[in-house]
């Protein structure tokens, strides 16, 4: 079961040229901020742009050494022709690395459309009002290029299939507060990111028969120190199962690729734009936002729900608002007596051979 | 901002005042804190003409960062920060500010900046000052107000944009108000605003005159003498001090006197000084490279409409063309400089602290290169944190594109 979700991400380039072969228009988005419903309600296809871990080699003539590999290796794949299905791409205002990825990517790839969304980062009305525009932007933009009219019922419908992959996800990750989770962590991290680049309504039945399926099936996992992972993204689901091999298993997270992006659901409301700009604006934050207390806090609640014993973060070299908030999560954490390992990720092959040693000293102090 | 001494700063009869100005600042900021006055920090392009308008201090940790590497302090205070578990990665300028707190070392008095009361921060110059900012804020448990922006990029900046930003310049008034029980005054703020766009038009003037061959003015003095762009924007004094500037500057031009006197390679610099190596300027120099255009010093300029006060100010703060733009933009706003300019050679600093600035710099070099067939040179360090800095390295670079430049000559 979890093996479908495994192969349809290994083979995610194949099958979204196939697609392009059946006439279908495909967009590549680059975060959890991009409101991949219209894009979707527009009639395209958006997947998210995903790094690799293969050897960089052209993006090095276009970014120096201190921007992160997550950027890094998406510009590589993007120069190699990986993604030379996309009709479009579309990034929001997050961090600034990828901010200025729009250009780069502009001027080196050829790719027919781009987007780019100027997101604010705080909670307020005025912020929200501000989005809801921007978002208005792009529907028109996407008008343009499609040459169709998107209604506010195709977006209506986006948003109810969207609304039902993020919870059945939530169901899913629901499962893992349970004594033995049915679910790994590694498992449970690969079916998400599945979801990134899989039409959700073939998704959404993906996850349906698999929750159908764990219901009445032997949960996993028996014994094993219960840990979170923090940090953005990373590429390699291998840092899971090495966690898995030497006694933990990850059983919530506080994660771009993880809880994050499934968390909140949007609201319906008259104007389905606006319902997009409320669930965007006020979803759980990246740090990348102001202000991102919120997203520690609920942290910690996190901890106490899932029963965590262990706190791991695994934060991208050079990510600097990850790495701004880390001296302050490290002591919320020591004042919540939650156990902590920080962890920097460069997203190399065979990184988690180098942070076995240390994840197992840090399971051992845990006792 | 070191240089005053310097014999080049000294060419100048305004050398002598910028100078002054500073001292004066800096001497006001303790006094003012004595006598238990507000005080803000504020990042830089932060709307400081609000602090002016209600008479709140503003103090700015970023050029403060730039006096401690000039006076050679910024190593340990980036040590002091990264001892408290503050990546080595991170801005220098952030390391810097928060190690001279731990230590409350500096260069004025011996001592750290005054303490803020309130904070007042922008992120669209970079969102590592919101970060950095929530840190002081929590250091200091004081308000901290974040004036936000919805920014595009390589797209004209929306009405909506420039709205969202107003609406937030009046919330901010509300907040120095309530924090420092100062009244504002909409005169007042009028007058602010003329002075601060006074100063930055005719800092523009001067930028301008290096059109000039040879030109009239040395990057020294343009970086030295941004101090009060930043830090005064909005005070009278400020404003005389660039009418001066700009007069002399002016003068000068017209009686073609050179600021280098061998000016051969006339240079564009991307984008800020090395703060504790100003040399490297006199190095140039000294080959015949001057250089001539830059986007770094006027990046804090900008005119504002002073018939629409706060969206005036939101669209000069919004709609700078640095911050939003990206390769494309950058390198089409590069080459309008290169040949308004008549700029043989592109320096780029590659500055490890300032990714976003940094980021596109290779492909900005090459499209100038590929449209214009003017060569540029790529050099890498950290603008205030001299330890991972290599002076040979670094005049390497310079040297291959003076050997270059030379060539065609």
């Amino acid at each position: 079961m979890i093996a479908d979700f495994q192969e349809k991400y290994s083979n995610r380039h194949q099958i979204a040229g196939q697609w392009k072969k059946d006439g279908k228009k495909v967009f590549g988005y680059f975060c959890g901020y991009v409101p991949e419903e219209l894009i979707s309600a527009a009639g395209i296809i958006p997947v998210r742009v995903l790094g690799s871990l293969d050897t960089v080699s052209l993006a090095d003539a276009h970014l120096q050494t201190f921007i992160c590999a997550f950027a890094r290796s998406c510009l590589d794949q993007g120069l190699k022709g990986v993604y030379d299905y996309l009709d479009g791409i579309v990034i929001s205002k997050t961090c600034d690395i990828t901010r200025k990825m729009l250009g780069i990517w502009a001027k080196n790839i050829n790719i027919p459309f781009t987007a780019f969304i100027g997101a604010p980062s705080k909670r307020t009305e005025s912020a929200r009002d501000c989005l809801t525009e921007e978002f208005r932007d792009l529907r028109s933009k996407l008008e343009e290029f499609t040459g169709k009219k998107i209604d506010d019922d195709s977006i209506n419908r986006s948003i109810e299939i969207y609304n039902n992959s993020r919870q059945l996800l939530n169901e899913l990750y629901e499962m893992k507060k349970a004594d033995n989770p049915p679910l790994s962590g590694s498992e449970f991290y690969q079916i998400v990111k599945t979801g990134f680049v899989t039409p959700k309504e073939e998704y959404n039945e993906m996850l349906s028969a698999l929750k159908a399926k764990l219901a009445s099936s032997k949960p996993s996992g028996d014994g094993k120190v219960r840990l979170m992972v923090s940090g953005s993204t990373f590429e390699d689901v291998n840092v899971l199962k090495m966690i898995e091999d030497v006694g933990g298993n990850v059983v919530a997270d506080d994660l771009c690729i993880g809880s994050r992006y499934f968390r909140d659901l949007t609201q319906p409301a008259s104007d389905p734009i606006r319902a997009l700009a409320d669930r965007y604006q006020m979803r759980i934050t990246c740090p990348c936002k102001h202000p991102s207390d919120e997203r520690l806090y609920r942290l910690i609640e996190e901890v106490k729900e899932y029963r965590v014993q262990g706190v791991i973060s695994i934060v991208q070299k050079y990510c600097d608002t990850h790495l701004f908030e880390y001296p302050y999560m490290r002591d919320m954490l020591q004042k919540n007596d939650i156990p902590f390992l920080y962890l920097e990720t460069e997203d190399r092959m065979g990184e988690e051979g180098q942070f076995k040693t240390r994840v197992q000293a840090f399971l051992e102090m845990m006792g | 901002m070191s240089e005053k001494k310097s014999a080049k700063a000294k060419r100048l009869k305004t050398a002598g005042k910028l100078g002054k100005l500073m001292e004066d600042y800096y001497t006001e900021s303790a006094v003012v804190k004595a006598e238990k006055k507000p005080v803000a920090w504020l990042t830089s392009v932060a709307p400081v003409e609000v602090c002016y308008a209600l008479d709140v201090f503003p103090l700015y940790p970023e050029n403060y960062a730039t006096m401690c590497s000039a006076r050679k302090l910024s190593a340990e205070f980036c040590a002091e920060a990264e001892a408290k578990g503050f990546s080595p990665d991170l801005c220098s300028y952030a390391l810097n500010s928060f190690g001279s707190i731990y230590l409350d070392k500096g260069p004025f008095m011996g001592k750290g900046l005054p303490e803020p009361d309130m904070l007042i921060a922008t992120e669209h110059a970079c969102l590592s000052m919101a970060k950095w900012w929530e840190v002081l804020a929590r250091h200091y448990n004081v308000p901290l107000y974040v004036v936000d922006a919805a920014l595009p990029i390589d797209e004209e900046v929306t009405s909506y944009q420039v709205k969202y930003f107003a609406d937030q310049l009046r919330e901010l008034v509300a907040f120095v108000e309530e924090h420092s029980g100062n009244k504002f005054d909409m005169d007042r703020f009028k007058e602010v605003l003329g002075y601060s766009d006074e100063a930055s038009k005719l800092f523009t003037e001067v930028a301008d005159l290096r059109k000039t061959i040879p030109s009239p003015v040395t990057p020294v003095e343009i970086f030295t003498n941004m101090f009060p762009l930043v830090t005064l924007a909005g005070k009278r004094e400020s404003t005389e001090f660039y009418r001066e500037f700009r007069d002399e500057i002016k003068a000068l031009a017209e009686k073609k006197v050179p600021a280098v006197p061998n000016e051969k390679y006339r240079l564009l610099w991307d984008l800020f000084p090395v703060w504790y190596n100003l040399r490297l300027f006199s190095y140039m120099e000294e080959k015949g490279g001057v250089v001539v255009a830059d986007v770094y010093a006027t990046a804090f300029g900008g005119r504002i409409d002073i018939s629409r006060p706060f969206e005036g100010l939101a669209e000069r703060y919004v709609a700078n063309p640095i911050l939003t733009s990206g390769v494309p933009n950058l390198t089409e706003l590069y080459k309008r400089l290169v040949k308004e300019f008549s700029v043989d050679g592109v320096v780029f600093h590659s500055n490890r602290s300032c990714r976003m600035a940094s980021m596109g710099q290779y492909d900005i070099k090459q499209g100038i290169f590929d449209d214009l067939g003017v060569p540029g040179a790529i050099f890498e360090t950290d603008f205030i944190d001299p330890r991972t800095y290599s002076d040979e390295q670094v005049k390497d670079t310079l040297d291959s594109l003076f050997e270059i430049l030379e060539a065609r000559k």
